[in-house]
């Protein structure tokens, strides 16, 4: 709830809730499609069950790509690949990002100094370009994939959590505690770190929306894992077969990018509600 | 009152200083053979003689601090090494390549700019009411769209299936057009990449102009000149709007870093033949000194936004405006 600028008076929005639910909805479909994809596909996504380059029909719903392989079970099992990636990342960031934050939040002045000037650096670096450099060499599978994306998307969150935590130091449970005896190690972990769950939730939800569209990205470039494909990877390979010239456009280009999409936003939602509930701006 | 400080050229440089370093240790520290990620030749066929050569051509059998040295050397007169699949001086590569980028960068950084600080400052203005909301909501939404599909369903749409625009290049291949023709060939190809991009761009510009907006309404100054009757459009875009837009102006240094990013999947859609284009061609070949030039130029171009940034900074915003 919060106080209307011009009437003063109290009103409840209730959007953030609704757009909430409707993202975690999205959420729980797709984590259920990811969970029972070997039931839920109709193939292996990895076999090749007909003739290339068919049109939707009864048995291949999404028809066929340039192998033959099933599209619809690609998309399935590409559901589980896209998820882990973005969610593994963005735990990665999170890690990353709130042990930066809290010591540089912590100890501001030399530590927290030299951190900064890092994530400074982070975030000024031309960001794609990087991770594509670093992907190209690091090698195309699953695991460089999710370290190089969640290597390099912590620097936003740190910064943010670093400010909760550079009012939280001077609050007066931690100074009370310390005063009593207790070592800083016990400050963070007791008083300070539990305060900043909050806002890292968010910032790892907001970072897995993220995540998810800059593994898309990297394999479209064709750069994803070959044997593990993605969403990404059908779009790369409708691609470079020039699906999206054709008819076929329908079928191969339009159901993965919906998907990462939704997927995306599923999170993006989720990820607005709780901000609005930390910090309101409706 | 330049903001121009020793602080931020530092840390300009510490930026510079890293993304040079990178370039340096990771083909020497990455799996693989450095001589292969170096100097791009099949290790295997070469005799040990061959291979002594290549290696002090390469200058790899030097101390890795005097390689180092020679590196930055080499990057300040311009020398950025040679592709491995076309030989070919990667300076003279990038430099035909990156007018193209350029242009579709700033148009669509520029179109972004104007719509995201509209949208931004009237949905504060709006905060709450059903216009803000719908705004908010759609900007997310288009936050969460991957920006190939999007030009690959223009594309498929719009080019391919209506034929309104062409689907593919800079130009008309192997036209001869000069003048004005030329001009209206390039902005009709231009069309859809610079939408594509636009599209993508807009909400992060909406987002950071909304809050700004929002953080000003809440200021005394502009209480005061609601208080003293001035027309709500004159508050709204002579005292608010202009208030906020300095944070939108750093952010817009800022986005161009992610601008640079968005070409490289858009003009490989669009087989556009800008320096995105070229980082793609050159992940397919694992052409990695020509990955490497281009971070390099994405990374000073980005520097270089955000020096100017910093300079018209004060022009912008009124409160650090001497008179």
């Amino acid at each position: 709830m919060t106080v209307d600028a011009r009437t003063g008076l109290l009103r409840k929005n209730n959007l953030p809730t609704i757009l909430g639910g409707i993202g975690a909805l999205l959420i729980g479909l797709l984590i259920s499609i990811a969970v029972l994809a070997p039931w839920l596909a109709p193939y292996d996504a990895s076999e090749r069950v007909g003739t290339p380059f068919q049109p939707p029909s009864a048995e291949h719903p999404l028809g066929t790509n340039d192998v033959g392989q099933d599209l619809l079970s690609e998309l399935i099992f590409g559901t589980r690949v896209s998820l882990t990636v973005g969610i593994v990342a963005a735990a990665v960031a999170l890690l990353i990002g709130t042990t930066v934050g809290v010591l540089a939040g912590y100890y501001p002045k030399r530590l927290g100094s030299v951190l900064m000037r890092t994530v400074d650096v982070i975030l000024i670096l031309p960001f794609l370009p990087l991770l594509i450099v670093l992907a190209a060499y690091l090698g195309r599978s699953l695991t460089t994939t999710t370290l190089v994306i969640g290597s390099l998307i912590w620097a936003g969150s740190a910064r943010i959590i670093r400010s909760q935590v550079l009012s939280l130091r001077t609050r007066d449970y931690v100074l009370a505690s310390k005063s009593m005896g207790a070592s800083d190690r016990w400050a963070i972990l007791r008083h300070v770190l539990p305060r900043t769950a909050l806002l890292a939730t968010g910032e790892f939800v907001q970072a897995t929306a993220g995540a998810i569209l800059l593994e898309a990205a990297l394999s479209f470039l064709g750069l994803g894992d070959p044997l593990q494909k993605s969403w990404g990877s059908i779009l790369y390979w409708a691609q470079v077969r020039g699906a999206f010239l054709s008819p076929a456009w329908k079928w191969w280009v339009l159901p993965p990018g919906l998907m990462i999409m939704l997927a995306s936003l599923g999170f993006a939602l989720v990820a607005f509600a709780m901000e609005e509930r930390i910090n309101p701006r409706l | 009152m330049g903001r121009l400080d020793l602080r931020r050229i530092f840390q300009y440089g510490l930026v510079l200083f890293v993304a040079v370093t990178l370039n340096f240790l990771l083909p020497r520290f990455m799996p693989g053979n450095p001589l292969e990620l170096i100097a791009g030749v099949d290790v295997g066929l070469l005799t040990p003689e061959q291979r002594a050569q290549v290696v002090a051509e390469a200058g790899l059998d030097l101390p890795l601090w005097r390689q180092y040295f020679q590196y930055w050397g080499d990057l300040i007169t311009g020398d950025f090494g040679f592709s491995y699949r076309s030989s070919r001086p990667i300076v003279d590569m990038i430099a035909e390549r990156l007018p193209w980028t350029l242009l579709l960068t700033f148009a669509s950084l520029a179109l972004s700019a104007v719509i995201g600080v509209i949208a931004g400052a009237v949905s504060a203005w709006r905060r709450g009411r059903k216009l803000d909301l719908s705004f908010l909501s759609s900007m997310i939404a288009l936050e969460s769209l991957p920006s190939f599909w999007l030009g690959m369903l223009f594309v498929s749409i719009l080019a391919v299936s209506m034929g309104i625009f062409p689907s593919f290049g800079a130009e008309t291949p192997a036209s001869s057009l000069t003048g004005w023709d030329r001009f209206q060939d390039i902005a009709i190809h231009a069309v859809l990449p610079v939408a594509t991009l636009s599209i993508v761009s807009v909400p992060g510009i909406y987002m950071t102009m909304r809050y700004s907006m929002l953080e000003v309404l809440g200021e005394d100054f502009i209480r005061t000149a609601r208080a003293k009757g001035a027309a709500e459009s004159r508050v709204l875009f002579g005292h608010v709007a202009r208030n906020a837009f300095a944070p939108v102006l750093t952010v817009l240094a800022l986005r161009l870093g992610y601008a640079f990013g968005g070409t490289v999947v858009i003009e490989t859609v669009f087989s556009y033949p800008g320096l995105g284009r070229l980082v793609f061609e050159a992940v397919g070949g694992r052409d990695y000194p020509v990955m490497q030039g281009a971070f390099l130029v994405f990374t000073i171009a980005v520097l270089i936004a955000n020096l100017l940034a910093d300079l018209l900074y004060p022009l912008v915003d009124p409160r650090t405006r001497t008179s």
